[in-house]
């Protein structure tokens, strides 16, 4: 699903050089769940982004779902986005000013899905993650919890195949952090590739395989046996 | 991609700027399109063909204090020095200098007794029987004067001929008639022997701008206007040369105020051109801070909403959807604002003509103006528009 083959990024401004990810490799095989940790600064995001299409990178190869992400063009990068990833950010990123319907139908808009299939995999979509009465509601005036669940809902609604999570739980209690990890947990089951990005080693524990970025590198890589049992082949390779 | 729907969900749930900027653009509208009427109004006015030879024409008064000279004869001595000079067609004195602001009128009627026919009030020009010529005009129906025709003025001695303007015959005797009909003015009976088309009175700004006759009547004044018909070209020359010249003839006398006749009519207009310069100036200041307005409102709409728009292009929005998305935003906020400034420009247009002697307000402006308004919004919003749309969707992970 994911080959990143020494991937680097440099960040370059007049005064300083930062190089965020140096010689990064990492391969994510299809109905992968797998937790990304590291400290502060370690280069975390910048995987998060440069996997999904967010940025480009300085050096090396990635392939996503067969395709060299580095041969595509601002708009071909865009429409991957839209066809293959689905994302869930720390702070949810709902627009205020669209109530929850319109947020989630928003990535559907951008692939020019009709109006009556849009409505169709909306309202599913609300079902799937327990809102579908409250698709009037704006963001603002739902909790922390069910604001992820939203998200949830956006990412899932282009039906993605591989979805990427920024700290999803970062700004939620224990109680709706286990409710959206234990949604992350279904959607996995049901065939979603999913890369989490978190800084709570429990969420990581939780996943089959964690693995631990520092100062722009793949550290250490740990297969966790958990009570979820892995949906996808347990030979996963992970290069370092 | 279809965006109306939810650009307008999101508009009528965060109105204050949108009602803010349309509000604006209605103000503006409304002022503009009026103030454009005005604007072309006058300069119609300004560009309207006054029938004279402007540009060829010199314009002057001599003040004689000299009271025991013979004016009559130092007047044929001077406009024959004058006619010797090289470019000079004609010379000759006048009781009143068109388009000036300044002259004589009387009312005149197509009845001895006036009470009893329709009357108009008119500007006079008394000259010699060459004052057709003189001020470059054509006789369009009838005959020019005759040397036969001229007078002194004298109550015994007025002349029996006049030629009118076509406005001042239509209005005494009906659309393209009063040829060989006679008018009246006091005691005096004349006969309309030649009308000119277009032939401006000294006050071609006011509700007599086209009502002139001429009478064939030569008399020296005092206080005397003087045209000098000249080849446009050697104008400027011959004008330096008339102080001196007729000072040199005689000394006890002042030559005032030597000006093309273009400049005397621009001094009659300089209120209008006065009115003009300032309502330009109203439309430039207005479309500039209503440009300015959308210009703002787009970065800050930009500004605050960076992280959604990097949402936006994280999940799959391009460029040209992110740039669309503001083009499409501000053009539905523009044209709530043409609307409602339309229908304002039209009210307002109605109370101005009711107040003032301004035309109505013809809605082909206010559709133009309201057309320049959406095209001057687009220009306003494209430089931020392209600002949003080359936001990395990075963006959407960062803390900001």
């Amino acid at each position: 699903m994911l080959n990143m083959q020494n991937i680097g990024k440099l960040y370059q401004t007049e005064m300083v050089q930062t190089q965020a990810l140096r010689e990064f490799n990492l391969t994510v095989n299809e109905g992968e769940f797998i937790a990304v940790t590291g400290p502060s600064g370690s280069g975390k995001t910048t995987f998060l982004n440069i996997a999904g299409l967010l940025e480009s990178y300085s050096s090396g190869q990635y392939m996503l779902d067969g395709i060299d992400v580095g041969k595509l063009n601002d708009n071909q990068r865009s429409d991957l986005r839209n066809q293959k990833i689905g994302f869930i950010f720390q702070g949810f990123n709902l627009i205020p000013d669209l109530n929850l319907f319109e947020n989630i139908e928003v990535p559907l808009r951008y692939r020019g899905i009709k109006a009556k299939e849009r409505k169709r995999r909306v309202e599913h979509c609300l079902e799937q993650v327990g809102l579908a009465g409250r698709a009037r509601h704006l963001p603002q005036q739902l909790s922390g919890g069910q604001q992820q669940r939203v998200a949830i809902a956006r990412a899932l609604a282009g039906e993605p195949r591989f979805l990427l999570a920024d700290e999803p739980t970062g700004n939620l209690d224990s109680l709706m952090a286990r409710q959206v990890m234990t949604l992350l947990e279904e959607l996995n089951r049901a065939g979603t590739t999913i890369v989490m990005v978190t800084h709570d080693p429990e969420l990581a524990r939780r996943t089959p395989r964690n693995i631990q970025i520092v100062d722009g590198q793949v550290a250490d890589f740990t297969l966790y046996q958990g009570t979820q049992a892995p949906h996808v082949n347990p030979q996963m390779s992970v290069e370092v | 991609m279809s965006e109306i729907k939810p650009i307008l969900n999101t508009l009528m749930r965060s109105k204050a700027g949108a009602l803010l900027l349309i509000l604006q653009i209605a103000v503006t509208l409304a002022i503009v399109s009026n103030a454009i009427s005005i604007v072309s109004d006058r300069v119609d006015k300004l560009s309207e063909d006054t029938g004279y030879d402007e540009q060829g024409i010199i314009a002057f008064t001599v003040l004689t204090y000299n009271r025991n000279i013979d004016r009559a004869k130092q007047f044929k001595e001077d406009m024959a020095k004058l006619k010797e000079i090289d470019g000079v067609i004609e010379a000759m004195t006048v009781s009143s200098i068109p388009l000036s602001s300044s002259g004589g009128s009387w009312i005149i009627s197509d009845n001895p007794d006036e009470m009893q026919g329709k009357r108009v009030d008119s500007g006079y020009i008394q000259a010699n029987h060459r004052v057709v010529n003189a001020f470059g005009l054509k006789v369009s129906e009838g005959r020019d004067f005759e040397p036969q025709d001229e007078s002194d003025g004298t109550d015994s001695q007025f002349p029996s001929v006049a030629i009118v303007s076509r406005a001042v015959a239509n209005k005494l005797f009906g659309e393209g008639k009063g040829l060989n009909e006679f008018i009246y003015s006091g005691d005096n009976m004349m006969k309309i022997v030649g009308i000119v088309e277009t032939m401006k009175s000294q006050w071609p700004d006011s509700k007599m701008g086209d009502n002139v006759m001429l009478i064939p009547i030569e008399r020296s004044r005092m206080y005397q206007r003087v045209i000098v018909k000249t080849e446009p070209s050697k104008r400027a020359k011959i004008m330096k040369l008339i102080e001196p010249l007729l000072l040199e003839n005689e000394r006890q006398r002042v030559i005032i105020d030597v000006k093309g006749l273009d400049e005397a009519k621009a001094q009659t207009y300089q209120r209008d051109t006065l009115m003009i310069r300032m309502l330009v100036a109203l439309i430039v200041f207005l479309v500039i801070i209503t440009a300015l307005g959308i210009f703002g409102l787009t970065h800050f709409n930009i500004s605050k909403r960076t992280k959604q728009i990097g949402t936006r292009r994280a999940l799959g929005a391009r460029k040209s959807a992110i740039f669309s998305y503001f083009l499409v935003e501000n053009t539905l906020v523009t044209l709530f604002g043409v609307i409602a400034g339309s229908i304002a420009a039209l009210y307002l247009g109605g109370q101005l003509m009711a107040s003032y002697n301004i035309p109505a307000l013809d809605w082909s402006i206010v559709l133009y103006t309201g057309v320049a308004m959406l095209g001057m919004s687009l220009m306003s919003v494209y430089q931020p528009a392209k600002r949003a749309a080359n936001i990395s969707p990075s963006i959407a992970t960062r803390s900001i």
